[in-house]
């Protein structure tokens, strides 16, 4: 993809825009987006904060608030793992939503959080198997809490993350057999 | 063997990666953050911004569960610095009556804090671990330690023992709810048996506190002074207290049965009203002088 990051130059942060581009060209490649289409990934260096949303599909556009790329042991500075992290997961569930299995999802502001948290264990797993370090055990931690602490809601865990292709029916079903599992006896 | 070391020369593996204070301090994103931590920013609403912006633990927020794992990686070296601290008040001060001396008692308190601090490691790892979180993962901050290097061992005692486990009772609680909330068991028992610890050790700061200035009020209220700078301090930034959109909800009940009156806890909520009013205006201020 011809990938763009704003701002080029950081001043809030020592962010280097040319890292960025680089990892998040090396994702959309494995994602498998089309090599000449646009890609914009603009950054609010002036939040420590770290929201991140899709803001546009055609053209991809990506929003971060900076924190979200920050390496948690090094204020201010960039974390190429977590870039990766971040920017993996939002660039999965694009193609996702481009893939045409998605076209009934809601928008990414109306999903709530077992959905979001389904969605995101399916993007993260297939992260990992392009060889990211994605750390799993944080991925399942996030899961257990929005889906409970069951072995049902392990065993979803465990089919989103080893997916390679999911539908968002797949996405509801999961939420709904959790959900199911949280019902008290 | 040295007394009265610095939070500079504590031993750790190359896992650990500190961050002081002044890196927080001087962040320049602070400046720019004065409407979110004022809550009076344009966009999703003020009270939302300064929700995000002091770190509320509710699990509505999307945040939350990383909140919670940062937190306890927080907890846990926290739980470091308070075994290091204890320690070393057992070794810094002989036993005597003197102003730099303590009780052999306070030594066996200390001694007994030791074993439950180093409890409290163990947990702790255990429990990060349980949330997915690599020990040196996030930054450490040597605070803890720092309140617990005065030299006078009734300052140090009454700064640590009733002011940062005084946080600790605070944390731990807040810890606690959420494991109740996101129905978390192994997080809700590991806080409330932590918690139930830190009861106890802030109790034996009140006691010795009261039981060594008995018969010297001006020593109490300097003591009481270098608590209150350390409770506001470490109020972080008014994250921790009573308001709705407070991180940390300051546990009443819980420093009740430690030993705290009701006017002492009342005071704390009100240092910790300032220290966020105080937060705004330094980050407002920075902003338009930049």
């Amino acid at each position: 993809m011809k990938v763009t990051v704003t701002p080029q130059e950081f001043h809030f942060v020592k962010f280097d825009a040319g890292t960025v581009e680089a990892v998040v060209s090396k994702l959309a490649d494995e994602i498998g987006f089309p090599a000449g289409d646009p890609l914009t990934v603009d950054i609010d260096e002036k939040t420590p904060l770290g929201r991140v949303r899709i803001e546009s599909l055609s053209p991809l556009a990506l929003r971060i608030e900076g924190g979200a790329l920050e390496d948690p042991t090094a204020p201010r500075t960039l974390s190429e793992r977590l870039t990766a992290d971040v920017l993996g997961r939002l660039l999965y569930r694009a193609h996702d939503r481009l893939s045409g299995g998605f076209d009934d999802a809601p928008d990414e502001a109306d999903l709530d959080f077992l959905q979001n948290t389904a969605w995101d264990t399916a993007c993260m797993g297939r992260l990992e198997r392009l060889g990211y370090d994605v750390r799993l055990p944080r991925r399942l931690y996030i899961f257990r809490n929005r889906h409970g602490f069951t072995d049902v809601s392990d065993r979803v865990f465990a089919r989103l993350w080893a997916a390679d292709s999911l539908t968002w029916a797949d996405i509801v079903a999961a939420c709904a057999e959790t959900a199911a599992a949280k019902q008290p006896a | 063997m040295k007394k009265l070391m610095t939070a500079d020369e504590l031993a750790r593996d190359s896992r650990f990666k500190r961050v002081t204070m002044g890196d927080q301090f001087n962040d320049p994103r602070n400046r720019a953050q004065a409407p979110e931590a004022s809550g009076s920013g344009s966009g999703s609403g003020g009270k939302q911004q300064r929700t995000r912006f002091l770190g509320s633990m509710k699990p509505e927020h999307p945040d939350t569960p990383d909140r919670a794992r940062a937190l306890m990686h927080g907890i846990f070296v926290g739980e470091i610095q308070a075994l290091e601290g204890a320690g070393r008040t057992c070794w810094d001060f002989e036993v005597g009556k003197g102003t730099d001396e303590v009780p052999f008692e306070m030594k066996l308190d200390m001694a007994r804090q030791c074993w439950d601090e180093t409890r409290h490691c163990e947990i702790s790892v255990k429990l990060s671990d349980w949330m997915g979180t690599e020990i040196g993962e996030f930054a450490e901050s040597a605070f803890l330690f720092q309140a617990a290097c005065n030299p006078d061992p009734i300052l140090r005692l009454t700064g640590v023992n009733r002011g940062l486990e005084g946080l600790a009772i605070d944390v731990f609680n807040t810890m606690k709810e959420f494991g109740d909330i996101t129905g978390d068991p192994v997080l809700e028992f590991c806080e409330d048996w932590m918690l139930a610890d830190e009861v106890t050790h802030v109790k034996m700061g009140s006691d010795w506190l009261r039981r060594i200035t008995a018969d010297d009020p001006d020593r109490r209220e300097r003591a009481l002074e270098f608590q209150r700078v350390v409770d506001k301090l470490f109020s972080l930034g008014g994250g921790r207290g009573e308001e709705d959109d407070s991180a940390i909800r300051l546990a009443r009940r819980f420093r009740e049965l430690a030993g705290f009156t009701t006017e002492e806890i009342d005071e704390i909520s009100d240092l910790a009203k300032e220290a966020r009013k105080e937060m705004v205006e330094r980050m407002a201020a920075a902003a338009s002088s930049s």
